[in-house]
């Protein structure tokens, strides 16, 4: 068991209706979205993706006055943040995470500014442990970028993240260096959420589309294989060397095989990328922080931990609940399947460092921040 | 051990000499010369049949510039690639070709056979 602070990593906050985001568009967009008379409004969530047989919320989750899991401020402090003592959480929105999923550029950075302004207000607002990321709409990187920047005075909101491929490129690729570029000046790390090649615009699979959610979700990791090689490869760490990258929701117990599979190319195929400095693991170990959940299970727990512990993981885990999803995983649990040395530093230490926050200063007792806040 | 005149060989090109029970590779870089065993240190391919080039760098991402200054030997078995000056490996330095002591004198290429460099 684990009883000391929390810091959770990926909180999927979400609103019920898009009525609830609509006075964040600007008038124009306003007008846009609404008023099409019997058709309704036009929909502010990118269609399509696979569809969950179990649904994709935790059936409790659900707010007992109505509306979805995630939306509702009091369940979620009842649910989240009093079950355990979770001092900091990092909001990791809903549907709006694939806002970078829409085919219309101009409508996606519209989305983005407004649920930012949404986040701000409706949530940060009102609990002084919430933090928000930052969604960009990456079809037009530059006004990503301004985006980023948009929030740099505002200490809480933390990190950019990237979800959706507009461009069906690595995200190492140079058309999307303006972000890493703003939150490299901001110093925002960059979290790549799981569904990171598209939820449905593109597919996040390799080799060719899946058929069901099933398929979809034993990959989710590959399409954030597939960023973080090029992010390296590409040398984005070489052209911002204050950058980092979280990778939430892929796993992580194969990282391991990823990195040696990567040293080793490169020890052959660096005269094709002759900027880099580093090997490929190196530049993981400076760079790139890993959310737990899922925490991949082995049918002996100790397979998984000898992995991590073979990249000095447990230096980089960050932990994640994924609340309010199906596949949450619960911190007791968590705390059955990792060493219990690394319980302080994967539960609140690691993210300590990731964010650049004091220890001290999130350290008093939940008590003491409950009447605080 | 004598392997030929200067003019026998050709720029940036390798060319492999019995040297008692060793295969050597012996590499004209404009005038300077290289002499290497032929075999690499990783899984012992025939390294010196690789590709022979300046180094390679990027002073940014996507940059390619080249030290022509400095020849490097690339394996054709995986590409592993090593400095002729030393023979070190360019991303690990406790990897090392071979290398063999090669002078030239009256015009002659001359290996000293048995004595290595470094």
């Amino acid at each position: 068991m684990y009883s000391g602070p929390v810091i959770d990593c990926d909180v999927h906050h979400a609103r019920s209706t898009d009525a609830e985001l609509i006075p964040y568009l600007s008038k124009g967009w306003r007008e846009y979205v609404t008023d099409r008379g019997p058709a309704g409004n036009v929909p502010l969530t990118v269609q399509d993706g696979f569809p969950n047989p179990h649904g994709f919320m935790r059936a409790d989750t659900y707010p007992a006055g109505g509306g979805e899991p995630g939306s509702d401020y009091p369940t979620m402090r009842h649910q989240l943040l009093a079950a355990s003592d979770v001092r900091r959480a990092i909001l990791t929105f809903g549907d709006d995470s694939h806002l970078a999923g829409h085919h219309n550029p101009y409508f996606a950075a519209e989305l983005a500014r407004a649920t930012n302004d949404w986040s701000v207000d409706r949530w940060l607002s009102q609990d002084p442990r919430l933090f928000s990321s930052i969604m960009v709409g990456s079809q037009l990187p530059e006004v990503a970028a301004e985006e980023v920047r948009r929030h740099a005075a505002n200490p809480r909101m933390v990190q950019v993240m990237l979800v959706d491929n507009p461009f069906n490129r690595g995200f190492g690729h140079p058309v999307f260096h303006p972000i890493y570029a703003a939150a490299e000046e901001t110093g925002r790390p960059v979290a790549i959420h799981g569904g990171a090649g598209g939820w449905a615009n593109p597919p996040s699979t390799g080799g060719g589309t899946v058929s069901t959610y099933f398929e979809t979700h034993v990959l989710w990791p590959q399409a954030i294989q597939t960023h973080l090689v090029s992010l390296i490869a590409h040398g984005v760490f070489e052209k911002y060397p204050r950058l980092h990258i979280v990778l939430v929701e892929g796993g992580s117990a194969w990282i391991p095989s990823l990195l040696w599979r990567f040293d080793a190319e490169y020890k052959g195929l660096r005269r094709e990328v002759p900027w880099l400095k580093r090997l490929p693991s190196e530049y993981f170990a400076r760079h790139v922080w890993v959310t737990t959940q899922p925490l991949e299970v082995a049918p002996r727990k100790e397979n998984v931990i000898e992995l991590l512990r073979s990249m000095h993981l447990e230096d980089r885990l960050v932990y994640s609940s994924d609340y309010p999803h199906w596949d949450a995983d619960e911190i007791d649990y968590l705390t059955t399947r990792l060493p219990g040395d690394w319980h302080r530093g994967v539960f609140f230490g690691n993210a300590c460092r990731l964010y650049d926050w004091k220890e001290e200063d999130i350290e008093q007792p939940r008590a003491a921040a409950e009447k605080a806040r | 051990m004598d392997v030929g005149a200067v003019s026998d060989f050709k720029d940036k090109r390798v060319r492999i000499v019995q040297a008692g029970s060793h295969e050597v590779g012996v590499l004209r870089w404009r005038d300077r010369f290289f002499a290497v065993h032929n075999r690499c240190p990783h899984q012992s391919g025939p390294v010196c049949l690789g590709i022979v080039s300046g180094r390679l760098s990027g002073s940014a991402p996507g940059s390619m510039e080249v030290d022509e200054e400095t020849p490097v030997l690339a394996c054709p078995w995986h590409g592993w690639e090593f400095e002729l000056e030393g023979g070190r490996a360019l991303w690990d330095a406790s990897y090392a070709v071979k290398m063999v002591s090669v002078s030239v004198e009256s015009g002659r290429v001359i290996l000293e056979v048995g004595r290595s460099r470094d």
